[in-house]
C-alpha cells in the first residue's frame, strides 16, 4: 500500500510527461532522423544516406552568409525590443490620464496576426501606391513613385532595417507586458528606502529597478530570442528572402530548401535547433538566471 | 418506477436507431451492386486552386464541388473527396502526404515527372480511355511521357504574349508594339519620358522568375538547355540576354529591383495603368479586367532581331496514384471530366487553354484568346522532364533576378553549377 502511495505522483505527472514526449520529443527525434534520410522531392523515403544532407547544406554557397545574418537578425531585434520595452514599461507603470487606453492600444500589434501585420507593411511600402512612399514623396524625400528610390524592400540594405522594424513592432507588446508584470512585483518600500537615502532617479533605476526586474527581463528576452530566431512570416511575406538570399535567415532558407530537397531541409532544421540551444545556453550563462539577486 | 414511461422511451430510441440506419444505408443500396462490387469507393483527390482563393466565387473548391456533384449523380457508387490547395503550398503538402503514407488517388498540379521515378503513378492507358487520349494535342501528350511511357495527362495549358497599354502608348507617341529589343528599348524610353514609372514590367521575383527569364532567353535563341539537351544556362546567348536586361534596369526602364517582384504584383500594376508593357498570358486577363484596364493590346513577344516564333507554353497535369488500386474508378472520373462539360468549364472560368483538339476548336472564336491559341502548337516548354529541373527551379526562382543587377555571367554560372551538380 505504501509502495503504491509512492507511485502516486507519477499518476499526476504522467499525462504531462506523456504529452511532452508526444508533442516535443517525438518531433525532435523525427526531425533528426529525417536529416539522415534521402527523401525524394515528392516525399518518398529512399533510405539512410549518412551525412550527405549535411555535406550538401554546408556546401551551399550562401550558407555562411545566411547563418551570420540569422545571428545579427536575432541580436538586433531582441536588443531593440528589450530597450524599447524597458522604456515603455516604465512609462506605463506611471499613473497618467488615459493610461488604460494606452495600455490597450499597445496590445493591438500583439493581437493582430503577425502575417497580417507583415503584409500590411509590405503594402505600405509598395513603390507605386504605398502610403509610406506617398508621405516620402510629399516630404520631398523621393522624386517619384514607382522607381528604384521608392522601392525600399527591393534592396537588402534598406529592406533589412524594415524587417527588423516590423519584428520589433510585433515583439514589443508581449515584452512590455512581461516587464510591466515584473515592475509590479517590486515592493514600494525599497523605493522609499532609496528615497530616504537620497539616491538619484538614475541610481535608483540602475541599482534597484533593473536588478529586481532581472527575472522578468531574462524570461522576456529568452522567449524573444527563440521566437525571433524561428520567425518566418515577417520575412517571407515582405521579401521572400530576396533579392537572392540576401534577406533570408536560416528559417527562411529551411523553407526554400524544402521545395527542392526535404532531407537537406531537415538538416537545416537540426542546425537551426542546435543554434537555438547554443544561443539559449550562452544567454542563460551570461544572465546567470538562476542565481538569487544579491 | 413508471414502467410505461421507460418502455415508451425505449421504443422511441429504437425507432430513432432504425430510422437513422435507414438514412445512412440509402445511398449504398442505390448503387445496385453493393454486395458484389465491394460497395462504395471514395476517391481522394487533391487539386490546385486556379481561382482567387477560398470563399471567392471562382474558388477551386466550388468548381470541383460542382464537377463532383455531377459525376456522383452519374456514378452513385463512387464518391470523390476533393481537397483544393493553393499553388504556393500544393507541392509541399503533397510531399508531406506521400511521406506519411496518405497518398491521394488523383492529383492535379503543375508537374508529374517527380512521381514517376518512385513508381507511384498509373500509366495513362490504365486510367484513360483511348478515345480521350486520342483527342489530346499530340505534342502535349508527348510531354507526359517518361522514357516512352505516358504517366501525365495534360490538364490545361497556357501560352504567353506581350500585353501593352494602348493609352500609354499613344500618349508617348508610339505607333505600334515593339518587335525587336532595340524597338523595345526605344519604346520604353518614350514611355519613361511621358511619365510612366515602369515602362516594362519585369517580374523576376520568386513567384515565376523561371517563366519571365525563359521568355527573354528564347528571344536570343537561348534557353535552359541547348539543342543537344545539355544544360546551357550560362550560354553566351543567355549572358547577352541578361546583359541587355541589366542595361534596361540600370536606366530605370523596368520594374525596380526585378529580382524581388512577383508577377501578380506587376500584373496588378499593369492593370492599374502604371506599367507600359508586360509579358502575360490568358490568366492575366481577369486580373487586368478586375483592375479596370480595358484599352490594351496583345502582340507577339519581341526578340533580339524580331518577334518570337515560339512562346513559353505551360502545361498543368492530372495524374493517378496506384497505391489504393482504384484504377477503374479513376478511369470513370477522368473520362467524365474530359468528355463532359467540365474541361470546357475550366477554360471558361479561368481563361486557361484547353489541351484537346476538340477544346481548342470550341474556343477559336474568342478574340482575346486567339493570339495564345495560335502560339500553342509551336510552344517551348521548361525542361521539366529532367529530374534535375526540380532541384534547379527553386534556385532559379530565388536567384536569377540577381543577373539583372549583378554580374550576369556569374549568377547564371552559379545556376549552371547547380544544374550540373550530381
Amino acid at each position: 500500500m505504501r509502495r503504491l502511495r509512492a507511485l502516486e505522483p507519477l499518476a499526476w505527472v504522467g499525462p504531462a510527461v506523456l504529452l511532452i514526449a508526444l508533442v516535443v520529443i517525438w518531433p525532435v527525434i523525427e526531425m533528426v532522423r529525417s536529416s539522415f534520410l534521402e527523401i525524394s522531392r515528392v516525399g518518398v523515403v529512399r533510405g539512410y544516406n549518412g551525412f550527405d544532407n549535411y555535406d550538401k547544406l554546408f556546401a551551399e554557397k550562401d550558407f555562411a552568409d545566411i547563418m551570420a545574418r540569422s545571428v545579427i537578425w536575432v541580436v538586433a531585434v531582441v536588443a531593440l525590443t528589450v530597450l524599447i520595452s524597458l522604456a515603455l514599461a516604465q512609462l506605463f507603470n506611471q499613473r497618467f490620464p488615459g493610461r488604460k487606453l494606452a495600455r490597450w492600444a499597445l496590445i493591438a500589434p500583439w493581437a493582430a496576426s503577425v502575417l497580417m501585420t507583415a503584409i500590411v507593411f509590405r503594402w505600405m511600402l509598395d513603390p507605386e501606391v504605398g502610403v509610406i512612399n506617398q508621405i516620402r514623396l510629399k516630404l520631398g524625400l523621393i522624386d517619384a513613385l514607382g522607381g528604384a528610390d521608392a522601392d525600399q524592400l527591393g534592396v537588402a540594405a534598406t529592406a533589412m532595417p524594415w524587417l527588423v522594424f516590423v519584428a520589433v513592432f510585433v515583439s514589443v507588446p508581449f515584452t512590455t507586458y512581461a516587464l510591466l508584470a515584473g515592475l509590479a512585483t517590486i515592493p514600494s518600500d525599497v523605493y522609499e528606502a532609496a528615497k530616504m537615502d537620497g539616491a538619484s532617479r538614475l541610481r535608483t533605476y540602475w541599482s534597484i529597478t533593473l536588478p529586481l526586474l532581472r527575472p522578468a527581463l531574462t524570461v522576456a528576452a529568452l522567449i524573444n530570442v527563440m521566437n525571433v530566431f524561428n520567425s518566418f512570416p515577417i520575412i517571407w511575406a515582405m521579401t521572400h528572402g530576396q533579392p537572392g538570399y540576401s534577406t533570408a535567415t536560416s528559417t527562411i532558407f529551411m523553407f526554400i530548401l524544402k521545395s527542392s530537397d526535404i532531407g537537406e531541409s531537415a538538416a537545416m532544421s537540426v542546425v537551426n535547433f542546435g543554434m537555438v540551444l547554443v544561443i539559449t545556453a550562452v544567454f542563460l550563462k551570461i544572465s546567470r538566471w538562476n542565481r538569487a539577486v544579491a | 418506477m413508471n414502467m410505461k414511461l421507460v418502455g415508451g422511451a425505449a421504443l422511441g430510441l429504437a425507432t430513432m436507431l432504425v430510422l437513422s440506419s435507414c438514412g445512412s444505408s440509402t445511398p449504398e443500396t442505390g448503387g445496385g451492386d453493393t454486395a458484389a462490387g465491394g460497395g462504395q469507393v471514395t476517391l481522394k483527390m487533391v487539386a490546385a486552386d486556379y481561382g482567387d482563393g477560398p470563399g471567392k466565387p471562382n474558388s477551386g473548391q466550388k468548381f470541383w464541388e460542382g464537377v463532383v456533384k455531377e459525376f456522383e449523380a452519374a456514378n452513385p457508387t463512387i464518391k470523390v473527396d476533393v481537397q483544393v490547395i493553393n499553388w504556393n503550398d500544393i507541392d509541399k503538402q503533397v510531399a508531406t502526404m506521400i511521406q506519411n503514407g496518405q497518398v491521394p488517388d488523383i492529383l492535379q498540379t503543375g508537374d508529374y515527372s517527380g512521381f514517376v521515378a518512385d513508381q507511384l503513378l498509373y500509366k495513362v492507358d490504365e486510367v484513360l480511355s483511348p478515345e480521350v487520349s486520342g483527342d489530346m494535342l499530340q505534342k502535349f501528350a508527348d510531354y507526359g511521357k517518361v522514357d516512352g511511357t505516358a504517366y501525365g495527362i495534360p490538364f490545361v495549358s497556357s501560352a504567353r504574349a506581350l500585353f501593352y497599354n494602348k493609352e500609354l502608348f499613344s500618349k508617348a507617341g508610339i505607333a505600334e508594339p515593339p518587335k525587336t529589343w532595340d524597338e523595345l528599348k526605344a519604346a520604353a524610353k518614350k514611355l519613361k519620358d511621358s511619365g510612366v514609372s515602369q515602362p516594362f514590367g519585369l517580374p523576376l521575383g520568386q513567384e515565376e522568375a523561371q517563366a519571365e527569364s525563359f521568355l527573354w532567353m528564347l528571344g536570343n535563341g537561348g534557353g535552359y538547355k541547348d539543342a543537344g539537351g545539355k544544360w546551357a544556362i550560362n550560354s553566351p546567348q543567355n549572358v547577352e540576354t541578361f546583359t541587355y536586361l541589366k542595361g534596361m534596369v540600370a536606366e530605370g526602364l523596368t520594374t525596380p529591383n526585378p529580382g524581388t517582384k512577383d508577377r501578380k504584383t506587376v500584373w496588378e500594376d499593369f492593370g492599374a495603368g502604371k506599367v507600359g508593357m508586360v509579358n502575360g498570358g490568358p490568366m492575366s486577363i481577369p486580373i487586368f479586367d478586375a483592375a479596370g484596364l480595358k484599352d490594351y493590346g496583345v502582340a507577339p513577344i519581341p526578340g533580339k532581331a524580331g518577334p518570337l516564333d515560339t512562346t513559353l507554353g505551360v502545361m498543368d497535369w492530372i495524374m493517378a496514384f496506384n497505391k489504393n488500386g482504384h484504377a477503374a474508378e479513376i478511369k470513370k472520373f477522368f473520362d467524365f471530366f474530359y468528355t463532359g462539360t467540365a474541361a470546357q468549364k475550366i477554360s471558361d472560368t479561368y481563361k486557361l487553354l484547353p489541351v484537346t483538339n476538340g477544346g481548342i476548336e470550341k474556343l477559336s472564336g474568342d478574340e482575346k484568346l486567339k493570339p495564345f491559341l495560335d502560339g500553342l502548337p509551336n510552344a517551348s516548354f521548361y525542361p521539366f522532364q529532367d529530374p534535375k529541373w526540380a532541384d534547379l527551379n527553386p534556385a532559379i526562382k530565388q536567384t536569377i533576378g540577381g543577373a539583372v543587377t549583378e554580374d550576369p555571367a556569374k549568377v547564371l554560372g552559379d545556376l549552371q553549377k547547380t544544374a550540373e551538380a550530381s
